[in-house]
């Protein structure tokens, strides 16, 4: 006994089926396209504010040496206000938020004004000194062999940014890249709050 | 001591030995005893029930990220410093905040963790103890007297000469 399968359509199934295709293909390829547009425009990543034990207490202290070589101790910025920024020069939000720091730290150059200090979060001495100079960073940036600094802030990550107030308290800690005007937000707020 | 008393002492006494063993056995377990641990053991012991704080769900002994190694020295020193394990979790949990404790700690929302297991395996036990003492119990019976009459019957058919076990069927 034979059996004959027959297509039942023929050419004409056939045409359908690649013109189906070519449509299923032209979609894919706009909704592709559509994803890398998105994506490629889509804002950066900005800091949020995290609730860490830290706040409210005072800040853990900070005693090292500096990038360039001499002695650093948070302590001795008693009575003005501080930003703390984590940092490395291999993490890609870090430096996305470079340029901003540097405008930060332009803007409150004069003496007396908030000060910015870096701690360089597991990198090397020299890769770091080279991203500083880089970006023409000129505030202070502490090494921190062995990561206690670090420990001793709870930072999971860099960036991650702390605000330490004129009293040497721990005000807001924020994790991932600030911008100049979130820094400038943030510490206008702070300064607001009497801390 | 009536037979009664000596018959239910002697049902008894399996499972009051039963207990004095687990009871035993689990005191033993949960103390600490054997020589004291090693400065390497007490580390690694804190290092495994800490979170790694850069690394996705492991631990601090099971990562070599910076911030793992970072706390893996600190709790060194401090565990040489002769600090409790209470205290250098404090130190983290200061640091870090309670998440950094793979260990959840018993109090707060996290006290069910610890609580509920306990609570049902109790409450399993009891239900299986009630259970099963109730099944040796039995069903209590009312006999009414024409029950009692039927069984006369039966029990004088079977002894009767000639007689035969005969299915006493109870008329509705």
């Amino acid at each position: 006994m034979t059996i004959t399968v027959r297509d039942e359509a023929g050419p004409q199934a056939e045409l359908r089926h690649r013109h189906t295709a070519r449509w299923v293909a032209g979609a894919a390829l706009v909704v592709g396209a559509a994803l890398v547009a998105v994506l490629a425009t889509r804002p950066p990543a900005t800091a949020t504010e995290v609730d860490t034990p830290l706040v409210g207490q005072a800040a853990p202290p900070i005693t090292g040496s500096t990038l360039g070589g001499a002695t650093f101790r948070l302590a001795a910025l008693r009575g003005r206000w501080v930003v703390v920024n984590f940092f490395a020069s291999w993490c890609p939000p870090c430096q996305q938020e470079q340029p901003e720091l540097v405008a930060f730290a332009y803007a409150h150059r004069s003496p007396g004004d908030a000060a910015l200090v870096g701690i360089v979060f597991d990198d090397s001495a020299s890769t770091a000194r080279g991203f500083m100079r880089s970006t023409g960073a000129s505030w202070p940036a502490v090494v921190d062999p062995g990561g206690q600094i670090a420990l001793d802030y709870g930072v999971r990550g860099p960036p991650e940014t702390f605000f330490v107030s004129p009293r040497g308290t721990v005000v807001a800690h924020f994790d991932g890249p600030m911008t100049n005007a979130s820094l400038d937000y943030w510490l206008a707020r702070a300064q607001g709050g009497g801390a | 001591m009536s037979d009664a008393t000596r018959r239910r002492l002697r049902r008894l006494a399996p499972w009051v030995a039963l207990g004095i063993v687990v009871g035993v056995a689990l005191g033993i377990g949960a103390s600490p005893g054997g020589p004291p641990l090693t400065v390497a053991q007490r580390v690694n012991g804190i290092d495994t029930l800490v979170r790694c704080p850069s690394c996705d769900g492991i631990s601090v002994a099971d990562s070599s990220a910076s911030t793992a190694v970072a706390i893996r020295q600190a709790v060194t020193a401090r565990v040489r410093a002769g600090q409790t394990d209470s205290q250098i979790d404090a130190f983290l949990v200061s640091r870090y905040g309670p998440s950094i404790l793979l260990r959840p700690p018993v109090r707060g929302g996290t006290a069910w963790v610890w609580v509920l297991p306990p609570v049902a395996l109790a409450l399993a036990v009891t239900s299986l103890g009630t259970v099963l003492w109730r099944r040796r119990q039995g069903v209590a019976v009312t006999v009414s007297t024409d029950d009692r009459a039927l069984v006369q019957q039966a029990l004088a058919r079977r002894g009767a000469p000639g007689g035969r076990a005969t299915e006493v069927v109870r008329a509705p």
